[in-house]
C-alpha cells in the first residue's frame, strides 16, 4: 500500500494546476523510491515527466508498487478543498480502485477527508534518453513567463537562438516581429541571474501555446531550466525539492527545401 | 466494398487495435487518402437539404468539389498533410463485383422511372409525397463518379498544392505501400481492404463532414494480427473467407465460422481440403473459387514503387483556384478566397514534430516493473471512461 505525507497541500496543488493544461489522464507510478509520473498530450507534442524523491515526503511509505490512474481534471477539484498550508496524505491500497487524500491543518482542529476513483489508463511509455544538452539556459521563471506571454500575443511560434553572447527569442506575427535577447548575467549570486552554458549554438522553433502552458509551473521554482540541442525536443524543467517537474517540446521542423523562408 | 464483418470481428477479438480520436491528434502526420472513395463519398453525401445534389447555374454538379475542398481544408487546419490517391483500372477480379454494382444501378434506375411515373399520377398526398422520397433513396443508389469529376477534382487539388498520386490499380492498395514505406503515416479509406494490403495504419472517417462528429478510428494493423494471433497472410485468407470485392464466399460462413475454420486449419488450402473431404459437411466450397488469384493479388497488388512518387506540398495557386471555382463553378468568391489563406497560412507554418519522432516506444515487457503494475491495474474499474491513450 502507499502512504505518503506532504507538510504541505500547496506543492501538489502547484504542480497539478501546472499540468492540468498539458494532459488530462496521468500514470502516478508509486515504488519505494517516490512517485513518478510520465504523460503525452493528446497530439503527441508535449511531454510532462514529473518525479517526487520519497524524501520529499515527510512520511513515505510503499511497499509495491502500484500504479494509480488519475483523471487530472477530478484531482484538481479535490485539491481545491485543501488549503496551502494543510498537511496533505495520499493513501491507496495495493489492489484498490481509489485514492484517499486527508487534508490536515497545522492545529490539527480539522481532518478532510477525500477519495478520488481511479482509472485505467493504457497509456504508452517513452524512454528520454539522458543525454547532456548542447546548451543549457537557467534563468528566473518570471522572466521566462513574460516573454512566453508577450511572444504569444504577436505569434503563435517562437524561435529561440542560443550562442555565447545570450539566448535570443524572436517571433514574427501578422501585425509585426518582435525579440528579446537575454545575456548571461555577469555575477551569478544575485537573484534573479541568467546563466548560459553553450557547447554548440542551438536554435529551433516552438509552439507559445504549449510552451505557455509550462509557464503554469513557475510558482514552483525561482528559476527555469531550458535545455536545448538542435533536432530535438526541447526540456523545460522546474526543480523541486527532491525531484523535479520537466516538460518536452517536439520542435516546428523544417521541410527539407523550405530554407527560403526569409524571403518573404 | 470491403470486407463483410471484419469491422466486428476486430472489435470483439482485438479492441487493442481500434482506437478512436479527434482529428487534431492527427496534427503533423502525413495522411494518404484513397481519393476514388472520398468522391463517392461527397457525391452521395454534399447535398442540399432537399436531397438535390449540388450544381452550378449550368446544372453541372458541383457536390464532389465542394466537399473535396472543405473537407481537406479541415484536414489542413488540422495540420495534416493529405496526399489522394487515385484509382487506376479495376483489376480483372473484380469484374465479377464491378457487374454486380453495374446491375443494381440498372435496377434502381428502372425503379426510379415507375416511382417517378407514380409520382406524375398520383394525387398530393401521403403517398406520392413517399413514392418523391423513394425516387431520392433510389438515385443515390445510381450514383457514380465520373471520369470529368474525377479530372475536375484532380484539378482542383493541384490548384489547391496538395499532391495526388495516380496508382495504376486500385487506390487503397497504392495508400497501402505509400504507408507501409513510410512515406505517409497512414492510409484513410474507408475500405477494410486497405488492411489487407498492409497497411500499417488505417484511419477511417477522416474524410466524414465534421457536422457527425463522427470520432476518427486509428485500426493498427500489427496489434490485429497479434490479437488474432495471424500472420499477414493468414490475416488475407480469412479476409477472402469473410468476403471481399473479388470472390464470392462460402455459403454458410459467416465471420464467426470463418474465423473458427482459420484457427483450425491455418490456411486456406486446408480448409478447402477440410470441405472436401467432408462432402457430408453442410458447407460446399464454389465452383471455380479462385482464391488463389484473389490471394495473390492482396498480396502483390498492383502498386507504384513508392520511391518513384513525388509527394510534394506546394502554395496554392489562388487567382487559380478563384478562376476555376467561382467564375466555372459558381462558388463564392469569399469563401474561396478565405479558404486559400487558410492553406497559404498551413504552406507558411513549419510543421510541427511529434514527440514519437524522438523518444521511443519503450516495450512494456522490457519496461521495469510496469508489467507487474498494469496487471493489478487490470482489476480496477475504470471510474469513468477509458482513456483513449
Amino acid at each position: 500500500m502507499l502512504e505518503a505525507k506532504l507538510n504541505e497541500a500547496a506543492l501538489l496543488k502547484k504542480i497539478i494546476d501546472a499540468i492540468k493544461d498539458s494532459v488530462t489522464d496521468v500514470n502516478f507510478e508509486c515504488s519505494e523510491t517516490g512517485i513518478d509520473v510520465q504523460a503525452v498530450d493528446s497530439s503527441h507534442i508535449a511531454l510532462v515527466s514529473l518525479k517526487l524523491g520519497s524524501d520529499g515526503f515527510s512520511d513515505y511509505r510503499c511497499d509495491r508498487n502500484i500504479t494509480l490512474g488519475i483523471k487530472v481534471a477530478s484531482l484538481v477539484k479535490i485539491l481545491r478543498c485543501a488549503n496551502d498550508r494543510d498537511a496533505l496524505t495520499l493513501m491507496a491500497d495495493d489492489n484498490g480502485d481509489q485514492l484517499r487524500l486527508t487534508f490536515e491543518d497545522s492545529k490539527s482542529e480539522r481532518v478532510s477527508e477525500f477519495v478520488l476513483k481511479l482509472m485505467t489508463i493504457d497509456q504508452e511509455h517513452l524512454g528520454i534518453p539522458d543525454t547532456k544538452y548542447e546548451s543549457d539556459i537557467t534563468m528566473p521563471v518570471d522572466a521566462f513567463q513574460k516573454i512566453m506571454r508577450d511572444m504569444f500575443m504577436l505569434s503563435e511560434s517562437v524561435k529561440i537562438s542560443c550562442d555565447k553572447e545570450g539566448v535570443k527569442f524572436s517571433c514574427k506575427g501578422d501585425v509585426g516581429d518582435g525579440s528579446v535577447l537575454i545575456k548571461p548575467s555577469s555575477s551569478v549570486d544575485d537573484e534573479g541571474s541568467t546563466t548560459i552554458a553553450v557547447e554548440t549554438p542551438v536554435s529551433m522553433e516552438l509552439n507559445l501555446k504549449y510552451l505557455n502552458n509550462f509557464c503554469k509551473a513557475s510558482g514552483l521554482a525561482q528559476n527555469v531550466h531550458l535545455g536545448m540541442s538542435s533536432e530535438v525536443p526541447i526540456m523545460v524543467e522546474y526543480l523541486l525539492p527532491n525531484g523535479y517537474l520537466r516538460f518536452y517540446l517536439a520542435p516546428k521542423i523544417g521541410d527539407e527545401d523550405e530554407e527560403d523562408e526569409d524571403d518573404d | 466494398m470491403g470486407i463483410k464483418g471484419l469491422n466486428k470481428l476486430l472489435m470483439e477479438h482485438c479492441p487493442a487495435a481500434l482506437r478512436s480520436s479527434e482529428i487534431k491528434n492527427f496534427g503533423g502526420r502525413k495522411v494518404a487518402i484513397d481519393a476514388s472513395m472520398s468522391l463517392y463519398q461527397f457525391v452521395i453525401a454534399v447535398r442540399q437539404a432537399d436531397g438535390q445534389q449540388l450544381t452550378n447555374e449550368n446544372g453541372e454538379t458541383t457536390s464532389h468539389l465542394m466537399g473535396m475542398f472543405y473537407r481537406t481544408l479541415r484536414m489542413v487546419d488540422n495540420g495534416i498533410k493529405p496526399v489522394y490517391v487515385f484509382d487506376g483500372k479495376p483489376p480483372v477480379l473484380k469484374s465479377g463485383e464491378l457487374a454486380k454494382r453495374k446491375e443494381r444501378r440498372e435496377e434502381a434506375l428502372k425503379k426510379i422511372e415507375e416511382l417517378k411515373q407514380q409520382v406524375e399520377d398520383g394525387e398530393e398526398g401521403e403517398e406520392t409525397k413517399e413514392a418523391q422520397e423513394d425516387v431520392t433513396r433510389f438515385e443515390k443508389r445510381t450514383v457514380r463518379v465520373t471520369p470529368e469529376q474525377n479530372d475536375e477534382a484532380k484539378k482542383l487539388l493541384t490548384l489547391m498544392g496538395i499532391p495526388i498520386v495516380e496508382a495504376p490499380c486500385e487506390a487503397e492498395a497504392q495508400c497501402a505501400k505509400l504507408a507501409e514505406a513510410g512515406k505517409v503515416y497512414a492510409a484513410a479509406s474507408e475500405d477494410m481492404d486497405t488492411l489487407c494490403f498492409g497497411s500499417p495504419v488505417l484511419l477511417r472517417h477522416l474524410t466524414f463532414s465534421e457536422a457527425k462528429k463522427m470520432p476518427i478510428s486509428e485500426i493498427n494493423f500489427a496489434k490485429i494480427l497479434e490479437g488474432l494471433e495471424m500472420t499477414h497472410a493468414q490475416f488475407i485468407d480469412l479476409c477472402i473467407l469473410l468476403g471481399c470485392d473479388y470472390a464470392d464466399t462460402i455459403r454458410g460462413v459467416g465471420p464467426q465460422t470463418a474465423l473458427k475454420l482459420m484457427k483450425e486449419h491455418g490456411s486456406l488450402e486446408k480448409i478447402v481440403e477440410h470441405i472436401e473431404k467432408n462432402p457430408s459437411g453442410k458447407l460446399k466450397v464454389p465452383e471455380n473459387w479462385p482464391y488463389q488469384e484473389v490471394r495473390a493479388l492482396l498480396q502483390a497488388p498492383d502498386v507504384l514503387d513508392s520511391s518513384s512518387c513525388d509527394i510534394k506540398w506546394n502554395n496554392p495557386d489562388v487567382e487559380g483556384l478563384v478562376d476555376f471555382l467561382v467564375r466555372d463553378k459558381g462558388f463564392s468568391e469569399d469563401r474561396v478566397r478565405a479558404g486559400a489563406a487558410r492553406l497559404m497560412k498551413q504552406v507558411k507554418v513549419k510543421p510541427q514534430a511529434r514527440l514519437d519522432g524522438f523518444f521511443k516506444v519503450m516495450p512494456k515487457e522490457g519496461g521495469e516493473k510496469r508489467k507487474a503494475d498494469d496487471k493489478k491495474t487490470k482489476g480496477k474499474k475504470p471510474a469513468t471512461k477509458k482513456a483513449k491513450k
